[in-house]
This record gives C-alpha cells, structure tokens and sequence, in this order.
C-alpha cells in the first residue's frame, strides 16, 4: 500500500515536470525574446513629430554642455588673447598657460574635449538632418527644423575650422565601420560646406517666434552668422550684403551695455542667437551650464572658479572713460550693481563681468550661474562687421555710422567720453574698428580669432610666443591622432 | 546522491538492526558520517556523537563514506553492532568531487578542479567567502576591496574576457550567481574550483571564466547539534602612506607658486609667508582614519531522522569601516531541509535571507585624504570648521575632509532571499530524475540626504535634498536533470546526465530625488512626500533590464578497470542577448585519463601511491554582454534638455548619441588543459601540475572610437580580438602524522599565466585607454597585438632638467628645471608621442600561496602565506593634481627643488604639464608577499567538557594581512578591476586612491553543544 502510494507520488512528480519542460520547450522562441532594457530602440524613434521636436532640443542642448561652453572654450577660444590671463591660483589648471604663451602640445585634454564636444552636437544635427525628412509631418514645421539643424552645424564647424585649420567632415551618419574614421578634409571645403548650410537654412528660418520658441535660430542668425563666416574668408562684399540684410530686420542696440549681459535681460532686441540656459528647478542635470561657474568670483557663496580673468593689458587699453570697461570688468573689492561685494583680498584683481550672475540667484547643488545664457552673436557684431568690410571695400564713409552707433551705445549718458570716430583714412579706420571689435566684445571670446584673421598675430601675441605658420591653429589632439591609427595627421609645428 | 544509484529492490530482505559509532583515527566521533547498505537507497547519517543506527538485510554490507575519509564496507554478517574507525583519505583518488550537475571520484576526473574546504575559509576573519580563497588555488587571482561589504575581484586562470563580468560563474546549490556576497562563509560545507573547459563547459553559457561551485551546510540525522561560532576584534590600516607634514607641505606649496608664474612671467607671491609656523599640522589620515571593531557571531542547529534532516543557522556582522562613520551590519539566514518520500523521492530546499545595512561614507575621500592640506586645522579657534579658503590653498583640496564625513549621510539597506527547491525521484533502476527550482529576490536601497549646513566656504548647503535608489532584482532558473548510472562486471562504469535548463535574470531599477524636504528614512519618495511635485525621476520609472536563456546539455562519464577515463559533454545555449541570427551556442568538451597506478605494472612499485595522467579539451561561451548590445537605444538623458522662451520653458530632448555594432556573436573561450598528478609515500606527498592554453576567440571588446564621430559612448563593442592565456600551475602538499600528539601540512601553489592579444580587428593599430585616472586625461595604457591586453604605456625617464630648457634647439623646448627629461626612442631629436613605449603589464604573471597547518595535542596552528609578482601598478595619485594638494613625504623628501637636488624626482610641478603625461615614474612593481593569514587554536580537552554536557569548545586567535612586503609607494598594490578606470579592463591597475589596506586581528570561540 505504502509502496503505491510512493509510486504515484513519483509518477505524478515525473509527469508533472517532463510536461511543463516540454511546454516550456514548446514556447521558447518567445521566450527568449525580450526587448531587456525597455528603451525605444531606434527603430522606433523618428517615426512621429515629437521625435523630431525632442532630437532638435537635444541639439540645442547639447550646447550647453561642458565641452561646449567651459574649459575647452576658454582653452582654444580665449586663452590665446592678449585680454585675459589663467586666473584661479598659480597651481590650479596650469595647462591654461601653455595656451596663453603658446607652449601647448597636443597631448592636452582641452584640445580633445573641444573637438568631441563640437562633433557631438554635430552628431546631432546630422541625426536631425539624416532622419526628419523621412518624417510625415508638419512639412513647414519639418524644413525649419532642417534648416536649424543646418545652422547650428554651420556654427560647430565654424569654431573646429577656426581652431584646428582641416579637420573631417562629417555631414551624414556613418553607414558602417569603414565610415567612422575620417581622415582631414581640407578647410577650404570645410568652409564651403559651412556656407553652403547657412545660405540653405537662411532661405528657410523664420525671423522671429513666438514668446515660448524664443532661442531657436532665426533668419537674422543665420545671415549674421554667415556674414562673419565670410569675414574670416575675407569675402567682404558677402559680409556688406549679409549684414546690411540683417540691419533691416529690426534689431537694435540694447541701450544699457552693462545690464545686457544680466540673466534678466536675456534674448532682448540685441540678440541674435544665445544658448539658452536656465536653473531648473529639481533637475541640476539638465541645469548643466558651467559658462558663468568656471570664470565667476572666487572665495564667495554663489560666486565660481575664477578662471579665464581679464588682463591689466585690457584693462589698461581702453579708451579713457569708456564705460565698457568697468561693465566689462569685475574688480576685486567693488560692490556690483546688483549689490555683491567683492572681497577686496581675493585670488585675482579681476574677473569676467559679462559671465557674472548676482550671487544670491545661487541654489545649492547646482553650478553657480547655470541660469546665464551665452551670448553667441549680438547686434553690435552686424554694425562692426558692416563697418569692417565696408572700409575694407573701399567705402569707408560708408563705415563710420554703423561703427559710431556702437559707440553711442557704449557712451551711454557720459557725453564726454567716446568721441565719434570721423576718420575715412582706410588704414586709421581699419584700426579704429579693430579696436572698437576689441573692446565692445572684450571677454566674449572674439578677440583672439579675429586678431589671427587680421593678420596681427604676431604683432599681438609675438611677445607671448606666437608664431606664424603654426599658431594660426592648434596641434589636433593626441588622443583623436592615435585612436585614428594614423588617419588623422598633425598641424605643422605640433 | 550517490547512495540514491542503486536500485531499491534489495530494501525488502530480511532486516536487522545495526548499531554502532563511528570515530576518526584520533578518537573523535565523526558527525554525519554516511552510513549506506551497499547497493542499496537505504541510508542515514552519525549524530552528533558519531552514533547510527540502520536496519539492513543480515548479508547486506554497510558503505561508510565521509568527505576527505577513505570510505569503508563492512559486511553484516549478522551483527547487530558494529563500530568503525573511519582514516583520512590516504588514496586520494577515492575522494568525491562536486563537478557540475554531479559528483565525481577524484580518479574519474579528467579536468582540473580543485576543491576547498568550506571550513578553511569559514575560519578566517573575512565577511567575504571569495576573499577567504586567496592564495589557495594555484591559477585563481583575487584581489580584495577594502570597503565593508563589498567583494573582492576574482579572474581564474588569467583575463579571457575584456568587456564585462570577468569574474567565474557561482553556482551554490544549483543556484546561478554573479557575487556570493550574500553568503555567510559559515554556512559553506565546500568550494569547488573548475578551472578547464572540460569541468565547466557543462555550464557552457556562463562558463568562460571558469565556475565556482559551492555547496551549503545541509543537515545529518541524529540529535540536535548546536553549534556557536564567534570572534570579535580590530582592523588597523598597515602600510600607511606617510604625507608632508604642515611645515613641509607649506613649503612644497610655496615652490609649486614659484614655478608657476602669472600669465605674463611676473611671479605669483608665495601663499605661505612663513611655512615653519605650521609645524606638523593636521594628520588627516590621523583624524579621519581608525582602529576599526568587527563583531561576528553565529548560531546553528542541525539534526534529522531518517525521514529528514535539517540546518538552520543564523549569522551576524557588525563590521565598522576604516573611514569614522563608515558601518556594515548584516544579518544572515541559511535554513535547509531535505526530506525522504519513501524510497524513491526526496524533496529539499535551501533558503538563504541577508539583511544588510550600511552607513556610507563618500568613495571620494580617500582622495580628500590624500589631497587635503596639513597646515588646515579641522576646527578653527571659534569653533567652525577649517577652511581652506581662508589659507589660500582652495584648490584641487578645496575641502576639509572632517565637514565631508560630518555632513554626508548616505544609508544602504539590502535585502535578499536566495532559495532552491529540488525533487529527485529514481524513476527505474540507475536512472533518477531531478528537478531544481531556484531564484534570487533583493531589494537595494540607497538613500542620501544633504542637509542645510554651511561649513567652508565651499562646503555648504542652501538646500535640502533626499535622494532614494531602488535596484530589484527577480532572478529564477529551473534546471532538470535525467542522470543514468551503469556499471559492468565493476570494469565498465558509466554516468549518462541529460539535462534542461531555463533562466531568467530581471533588475529593475527607481531613482528619484526631491529637493527642500526634510529627511525620511522610510518609504518610497512618492509615498514619503504629499507634493509629489516635487520628486523628479532620475530614470525612467520601473526601468529594467531583463535577460533569458534556455539551454540543453548531455554528459558520459566512463571509465575502463578505473584505469582509463573518458568524459564528455555537449551544452547548447540560447541568450536572449543575442536574440536573432547568433541567439544559440554549442559548446563541446572531451576530457581523458589514465591512472598509470591502476596498471598491473605498477603493482609491485613503492613510490607512487597513485599517479593520473589526464588532458582535455573544450569549448564555452560567455553570455555576459551589455544588455542588447546591437540594439540602438534612443537617448533621453537630462543633459538633453533644451531651454527655449522668455520666460523660460524647460523642452525634454530625446536622440541618437551612440553607435552599435551591427552583430555581436558569443564570445568562446576554447581551452586545453594537460595535467598530472600522483601521490607518493602513501600520499604523504601529492603534487599536482597543470599546463593549460586558453583562447578566447570573438573577444568582445570595446575600441575607443574617433571623437569625430560624435558619439557619447566613446568606444564601440563588437566581436573584435582574440586572447590567449597560457600558463602553468603546481601545487604540492606535504601531510604526516608525526607522532599521536603531532601532525602537519603544508602546502604550496604557483599559478604562472601569460596573457596576450593574439589579434585585434584594429589589426596593427593599438588600441588606448585608462585615461580616467590621468590628470589629463591622456591615455596610459595600450592593447596592441602581441602584447598582454592593457599594459601601461608612456614616456621613458631616464632622468631630471637641472636647468629649464630654451624654448628651440632642444629635446624638449621650454622644459622647466625640475622637469623629467624622457627618453627620445626614435632619435628624431624631438620628444613627442612617437617615443612613448611599454612600461609594464598591469596582470600579474605569477601567484602563489603557501599554507601550512600544525596540530600539536590541543593545539592547532594555521599560517598561510601569499604572493602575487611579475606585475605593474600606476601610481596616478601621484599627478591626479589640479591644485595644492598635498604630497606624499617620500616625494617630498626626494623632490628636486633646485640644481643638484634630484635626478630621480621631480620638482612639485609633478601634476604638470608634461611631467602629467603617463610616464615610467608612475609605473611601479605591484609585486607583494603578506602573511595572508595566520590562526592558533586550542581545543579545550574533551574530559573537561563532558562535565557540562558540551562536545566541543574551540578558542583562536587569528590575524589576517598582518605583514605585508611591497615595495610600491601607494597604500596597496591590490588595485581592482572597479578602482579608476578599471571598470573598462583595458584600464586596469591604475591607482586612484584605493581603500587602504589593513589587518583584522581577531579572537573567537566555537562552541558545539
């Protein structure tokens, strides 16, 4: 009895477990299909509108991003200039200094970051511009957003040309392995490419938004961005055509030179393109600007690192009583106009102004001064860039009112100071403006591209080590050469 | 499970009782000895007094058999007592051998397997069951984490895999996992080591780094035994890093300003007017480090009777971390039952729960601790914390490592349940059925709050915030198995396993955070707070990643007069990772033997008590991949978010940021494996030696990829090398009983491996990596054909600038004096990346351990040695510097600070610059040897103990790291695969502030009742 009492017991057990073993067998192609980590694949992404809208945020954001908008910026856009120093402490980022006296050698970080930092956003707009179209969409909506995904592709790869001389061009997505290093293209096909962009995208932006769009690329950019193309090209007549278009679109000059750069007075009737940046409540990763941090006040709550400073040179340079200077400048042991007391015993004597966000707008656990924009291209620009190719054209006369409404604008309500510029001589005139460029965007990361295109390096930066025929770009990184086994050549000099 | 081989019929014989007891060849009563009728499933076990008692047939004959014992048949005869003298295993060959679905003797075994004991483990002071395996299995390399509770990092037989899990597979009661962390090294009865193709290639999926299998304390039939097992003691940090002290420190920093004039050559003013003011300053090791208590304490029960038997145990650390603050308390339960269903089935289970909680300290402050400066006290004269703002030296050290841990308040809670339910039925003569169901279920919390505080200048808080992490795992795998067992005349012997298995591996994942609410140490932040608007999801919601595989696999086992061996196996393997063309894997292994001592030509010769020749050969896979490596996921990260509008509108951004590689095939690992191994003077001595070559074929590897890509990740997977690791191991024992009071063992293994590319797709191209732990970020190591997989590479120094360097004509233009000078490899006249050449490897090429036990009448001593040479570690603490940091006294002392000073260090412009760039100076021997382990115990007679009714009271006192030789200039040169950059493995040993290392001393007591 007990005995067939265990032999059913087995039977069942074995039964049992032999049927579910084959039903699991049965059902096993399904089962071992499982999508595991529930991301959208990409097959499922660039099927819908809100697709396209988010890819064409994520590319607007990414300039924001620390390679973007910090260190490397300052490294290869700034340090060069003979209007800013290291700052910080003597020991704190020294490789700062080997870009200011040109001792730099391609194995340093910044150059590497800067590079993978432009081509990430240029990655992004290639995703927009390789798979928008196929989009049923909006087709108005659908060409705007190609035509800023152009824009914006323009602009990285008019900052990498500037900065490395050739350098790949990459305008769709990598078919396969064979397409994911690229070799050098040559610049002048580089900057062909970048022209080809903005005229494509002018043709298609709208002038202005409506209030919640503001920051996206607009027309006005496009053609401002393309008139300074065209200046380092030294195309003067397309700079003429392309600012004169942009002086007709309704832009003015903010009047306070000073409060413009405030966070509460972003996107007014000056700008013509700003990286929108903000504090976000609860989300300090998508608060990622670091533009204001990396360079504001040292030794205070809500100030920064104090890098990238104003040099006594600049400081010294201006013109007697040019209001600018002190907008421009925060000086150890000021009181700002916001209200911020600068200790009087800090690292530096100065710091950058243009980038200084009130320190009681600080919120723990964000980066001080996330909520400040970046300003890329102001209306100011279009005046001198206006001025600048008509006296090169030959029509200097033609310089002096744009050039002056900057100045008016600087002199503010010191009618003393200033003085309109009356010249036609093309030479003194070219100087006039080559020092007006200076000073109205001193800190903005101008002056040391435009000195190079003026021909001027080593008149300006001889001194610090410059030297033609090598320093016009930097060394390409290091990393980018030896994980390109060779495809990737150096800058002559490096 | 071997008793349940035999065919039942024979149980309904004429039965009588037999009793009897069961003692070693000291006296001692064996507890759970297996008593068995031969030929029979009639069973049961000694109690706690060594006692049994079985009903069997008057001619039937008894089958003793007891781990590490040779077995024994007794015929009945009739007798109704019968008392036995079990001898330690003499022929060791006879020894049984946990392998995969399965036991085996040693003699049949033809791959190399090594077992250990679960009590050699269990004895020492370790948490971690796998850090207690250090030097004691030739060709297995572990490298401890210091941080209480986490695991030590294991590779056996050398790095077969790059991308990845590199660690072997666990298998505990049939149960797969990844980390045995969970595990009380109490509850483990034995480990058993499968290192070739052929012993793990039955685990075909998951075996490419080799399998660990370990079996938990299961119950024996008898009275209740209690056991106690306890120690408390005190953990030291050895080998500290002495730094520059406050006045050194001062005086280091001022020259640092020195060498680093303002932008425009104008010198910057010393920070220190008068450094001697300082004198020795803060200690911050001093102040932030302690002796730290460990507290462990175990209780357990075990007994059964015929029908089941059963061992509960319950297990508690208290370990305090080296860090103030830091504490790991875990709670363990381990229960396991089997029960008897008749004669043909047997059910059981093992159920193992872990509670575990932590106080965290940040991993960053070991950085802070090496950085921080001397001359900043921890409190000023008013009471507030010192500020390095108020010395001048805020930078890179911008912290006073006392406000960090004061203000850092982080709580980790784990809770775990591991289980395994079996059911083993013979369904016909020699053929059993067995199915296994286990799983794993856990419940990861980590909950930091930072509160309102203002500290330093920047350490403070104008916010609250409470972040909550939740990580579950549900882990299931069923497994059945059909085992057939035949034997012929005794000269064919035969074992046929056929078995099914499916899995499921799913973790899901819940981070949120909320700013501005008060600290809660309960509850979900959705729960927790009404204003759910204020939480924001870091991930997506319920995010999991999920994974599957379904496998088949067959085994023959068979051997000929015990003298020649044939063993083979197949395992086909389906992953869901590899969902598609590539989705199933056949994995093939043959292994053969022969026991020359078996031979009738041996018969008549003395020396060799038994000698085995044995080789074998296999094929397995590696399923650990990155979750759905060819599918391209959309980016939705925060950093995503575009800011658009006056005022303001926050627009979530979503794209393409990454590639994937369009295929990826299992990664196979194809190993041969010669061994030898004998016993001579009745195996007093016994050696063992293995050569082995093990090729991972379709390598899955990460190679950086060109920045002008665009992509955020910046390497791309794929099926893209080939590796090999070759070696050799030994292992040689000696065991005697030298007298009827004394007795000893020792023991030494050498595991010697050579790992190298043997090809890349990148084909002559190196591949670069571990620039993580670099200052600049620049790569310091290179994969590249014919070499071993990430070696270090750079600059060669061959010395220091006396003076600074003109800025043209020269080597090196505008080096300053105090600068190392490198060695021009090609001789073009000019330093640059093409001089860079290898500077070590950073996998070690030989480990070897030495472990020796004596007993001496009561007393028993165990010392175990272990070593690991033929290795590099970079040292990247050195110049990981963006600031003052502070240095250490060895540099400090030897630092060039002028003409003349040094030509073998350099100035303290160490972090800059081209002094930064990976060169030889990092690159130091990793080489150490450490008394691993060193235990006295004495056992309290058993006449005094019978008074109070207890069997056993054992006291120790043991002491774990308590010497360690090295003469690298960090805290330890056991540098992890997850320190640094090490994550990546072609990033592997560079130093980046480690858990410093130390030694647990402890004493403790085991008590049997």
């Amino acid at each position: 009895m007990k005995n067939s009492k265990n032999l059913f017991v087995r039977k069942a057990l074995v039964l049992g477990l032999i049927a579910s073993t084959i039903s699991f067998q049965s059902c096993k192609k399904s089962f071992l299909d499982v999508n595991p980590a529930q991301n959208t694949a990409a097959t499922q992404f660039f099927k819908t509108q809100d697709d396209a809208t988010k890819a064409v945020n994520a590319m607007y954001a990414n300039l924001h991003e620390w390679n973007n908008i910090a260190f490397a910026p300052i490294a290869v856009e700034s340090m060069g200039s003979d209007d800013v120093e290291k700052g910080s402490t003597a020991s704190d980022a020294t490789f700062f200094n080997d870009y200011h006296n040109f001792t730099i050698t391609a194995g340093d970080a910044q150059l590497g970051g800067f590079w993978k930092g432009q081509y990430q956003t240029i990655n992004f707009a290639n995703q927009i511009l390789t798979n928008v179209p196929g989009i049923s969409m909006d087709e108005a909506l659908k060409a705007r957003y190609l035509a800023e995904a152009k824009f914006i592709r323009a602009y990285e790869y008019f900052r990498l040309v500037r900065a490395f001389g050739d350098v790949p061009l990459r305008i769709t997505l990598p078919k396969d392995a064979s397409e994911y290093n690229l070799p050098r293209t040559p610049k002048d096909q580089v900057w062909a490419q970048i022209e080809k962009d903005l005229t494509e995208a002018t043709t298609v932006l709208p002038q202005s938004y409506a209030a919640a769009d503001i920051g996206h690329v607009t027309k006005g950019a496009a053609l401002t961005l393309h008139a300074k193309v065209a200046m380092y090209l030294k195309k003067w007549s397309d700079v003429a055509t392309y600012t004169t278009a942009v002086m007709g679109m309704g832009y003015s000059l903010y009047p306070d030179y000073e409060q413009m750069f405030r966070t509460t007075h972003k996107n007014n009737q000056e700008s013509i393109f700003e990286i929108q940046c903000a504090l976000i409540p609860n989300n300090p990763a998508a608060s990622n600007s670091q533009y204001s941090q990396v360079q504001g006040v040292r030794g205070v709550t809500g100030g920064g690192w104090g890098f990238n400073v104003p040099s006594p040179e600049l400081a010294a340079a201006y013109e007697t009583g040019d209001p600018r200077r002190d907008a421009t400048i925060i000086f150890r042991g000021e009181t700002t106009p916001e209200g911020d007391k600068i200790p009087a015993t800090g690292d530096n004597p100065m710091y950058n102004q243009k980038s200084y966000v009130p320190f009681a707008l600080y919120v723990s656990g964000f980066n001080e001064g996330c909520q400040q924009n970046k300003i890329v291209l102001r209306y100011a620009d279009v005046l001198l860039m206006n001025a600048e190719a008509n006296n090169e054209l030959g029509n200097s006369g033609a310089a002096l009112g744009p050039l002056n409404q900057v100045r008016t604008r600087a002199r503010g309500v010191n009618a003393g100071v200033l003085p309109n510029v009356v010249t036609t001589d093309q030479a003194a005139l070219r100087t006039a403006i080559y020092n007006e460029r200076r000073f109205e965007f001193a800190m903005e990361f101008e002056r040391y591209f435009d000195v190079i295109r003026q021909g001027r390096g080593t008149a300006v930066f001889g001194a610090r080590g410059w030297k033609a025929g090598k320093n016009e770009v930097w060394p390409i990184p290091q990393t980018e050469i030896d994980l390109s086994g060779g495809a990737l050549t150096q800058n002559p000099g490096y | 499970m071997l008793l349940f081989l035999f065919s039942y019929d024979a149980a309904f014989a004429q039965n009588v009782a037999v009793k009897g007891k069961i003692i070693d060849n000291t006296g001692q009563a064996l507890i759970g000895v297996t008593v068995s009728v031969k030929g029979t499933t009639t069973g049961t076990q000694t109690d706690v007094n060594g006692a049994f008692s079985i009903n069997a047939p008057a001619n039937a004959t008894l089958r003793f058999t007891y781990l590490g014992y040779a077995t024994q048949e007794t015929p009945v005869n009739g007798q109704t007592s019968i008392n036995i003298t079990l001898l330690p295993q003499t022929n060791e060959l006879q020894q049984i051998v946990v392998i995969g679905y399965g036991t085996q003797r040693k003699l049949d075994v033809t791959g190399s397997i090594t077992s250990v004991k679960g009590a050699d483990v269990a004895k020492q002071a370790s948490p971690n069951a796998v850090s207690g395996l250090q030097g004691k299995v030739a060709g297995v390399q572990i490298t401890n984490n210091g941080t209480p509770g986490k695991s030590p990092d294991i590779t056996i037989r050398g790095l077969g895999t790059i991308y990845g899990n590199t660690k072997p597979l666990f298998v505990v009661d049939g149960v797969w996992y990844d980390d045995i962390s969970f595990l009380n090294p109490q509850d483990i009865e034995s480990f058993s080591i499968l290192k070739d193709a052929s012993s793990t290639a039955i685990y075909g999926i998951r075996a490419a780094n080799g399998v660990v299998l370990i079996s938990t304390k299961r119950g024996a039939k008898g009275a209740p035994v209690i056991n106690y097992n306890g120690y408390v003691g005190v953990q030291a940090v050895t080998n500290q890093v002495k730094m520059a002290n406050g006045t050194e420190y001062a005086t280091a920093v001022n020259e640092l300003v020195a060498l680093n004039p303002k932008s425009d050559g104008t010198p910057n003013p010393p920070i220190f007017s008068d450094p001697a003011s300082f004198g020795t300053g803060t200690d911050w090791y001093k102040q932030i480090l302690r002796k730290a208590f460990i507290t462990n304490h175990e209780i357990s029960v075990s007994g059964g009777t015929d029908k089941y038997t059963y061992n509960y145990s319950f297990g508690y650390l208290d370990q305090d971390g080296l860090v103030q603050t830091n504490n790991y308390k875990r709670y363990t339960l381990h229960l396991s039952n089997d029960f008897k269903l008749g004669k043909a089935v047997k059910l059981g289970y093992t159920a193992s729960g872990l509670s575990s909680t932590s106080r965290d300290v940040p991993t960053t402050i070991f950085g802070q601790l090496f950085g921080a400066a001397p001359t900043l006290p921890v409190r000023k004269a008013n009471g507030g914390y010192g500020d390095p703002n108020d010395y001048g030296t805020g930078d890179g050290n911008n912290y006073n490592p006392q406000a960090t841990i004061d203000f850092y308040n982080q709580r980790s809670k784990n809770k775990r349940v591991t289980y395994n339910v079996y059911g083993e039925v013979s369904i016909l003569k020699n053929l059993k059925f067995r199915s296994s169901f286990g799983g794993d279920v856990s419940q990861a919390e980590v909950r930091t709050f930072v509160p309102l505080y203002q500290a330093t200048v920047k350490q403070f808080s104008n916010k609250t915030n409470l972040n909550v992490d939740h990580t579950d795992v549900r882990n299931w795998i069923w497994e059945n198995t059909l085992t057939y067992d035949l034997k012929i005349n005794n000269d064919h012997k035969l074992t046929a396993l056929l078995g099914y298995s499916a899995l499921e591996n799913v973790t899901r994942q819940n981070d949120a955070q909320a700013d501005n609410v008060p600290f809660s140490s309960k509850g979900n932040l959705q729960t927790s707070f009404p204003d759910t608007a204020k939480v924001n999801y870091l991930a997506t919601p319920g995010r999991q990643i999920r994974s599957r595989a379904l496998s088949q696999f067959a085994r023959v086992n068979y051997s000929y007069k015990d003298k020649y061996l044939l063993n083979a196996s197949i395992r086909r393997d389906g992953a869901s990772q590899f969902y598609g063309a590539h989705t199933y894997g056949y994995f093939p292994s043959v292994g053969a033997g022969w026991v020359v001592t078996n031979e009738d030509f041996m018969k008549d010769q003395q020396v060799f008590s038994n000698l085995k020749l044995r080789g074998s050969w296999g094929k397995v896979g590696n399923s650990v991949v990155p979750i759905n490596p060819t599918v391209q996921v959309i980016a939705t990260d925060p950093y995503l978010t575009a800011i658009f509008g006056n005022p303001s509108v926050v627009y979530p951004g979503a794209s393409i940021n990454s590639i994937v590689p369009p295929s990826i095939v299992w990664e196979k690992t194809v190993s041969a494996d010669f061994g030898i191994e004998g016993g001579l003077f009745s195996n007093k001595l016994t050696f063992e030696a293995d050569y082995y070559n093990r090729e991972t074929q379709d390598a899955i590897f990460a190679i950086p990829v060109a920045g002008s890509l665009g992509t955020n990740n910046s390497s791309i997977i794929g099926n893209q090398a080939s590796i090999r690791n070759r070696g050799f191991e030994f292992l040689v024992s000696w065991k005697d009983q030298a007298s009827k009071d004394f007795s000893y063992s020792i023991s030494a293994n050498l595991g010697i491996n050579t790992n190298k590319v043997l090809n890349v797709i990148t084909g002559n191209n190196p591949i670069y990596d571990g620039g993580a732990g670099i200052a600049n970020g620049a790569f310091a190591t290179r994969t590249v054909v014919g070499q071993p997989i990430g070696q270090f590479y750079g600059y060669k120094v061959t010395g220091i600038f006396q003076q600074d360097q003109p800025s043209t004509g020269v080597k090196q233009p505008g080096a300053k004096g105090g600068d190392f000078i490198y060695q021009d490899t090609n001789n073009d006249g000019i330093i640059d990346s093409r001089d860079r050449v290898a500077l070590g490897s950073p996998l070690p090429k030989y480990n070897y351990g030495i472990n020796t036990s004596f007993t001496y009448k009561n007393f028993d001593l165990a010392i175990d040695f272990q070593g690991v040479t033929g290795v590099s570690v970079y040292n990247a603490n050195l110049a990981y510097r963006f600031g003052n940091e502070n240095f250490t006294q060895d540099f400090y002392d030897h630092r060039w600070h002028g003409a003349g000073t040094s030509t073998t260090y350099p100035s303290v412009n160490i972090g800059k610059n081209s002094n930064a760039a990976p060169n030889s100076f990092y690159v130091e021997s990793g080489a150490y040897f450490r008394v691993r382990n060193a235990q006295l115990g004495y056992t309290l007679p058993a006449s005094l103990l019978s008074k109070w009714k207890i069997s056993k009271i054992r006291v120790f006192a043991n002491a774990q790291n308590p010497i360690n030789i090295f003469g690298y200039k960090g805290f330890s040169p056991e540098i992890g695969g997850t320190v640094g950059d090490g994550g990546i493995v072609t990033g592997r040993g560079i130093d980046t502030s480690v858990y410093p290392l130390y030694a647990i001393y402890n004493f403790g007591v085991s008590v049997t009742f």
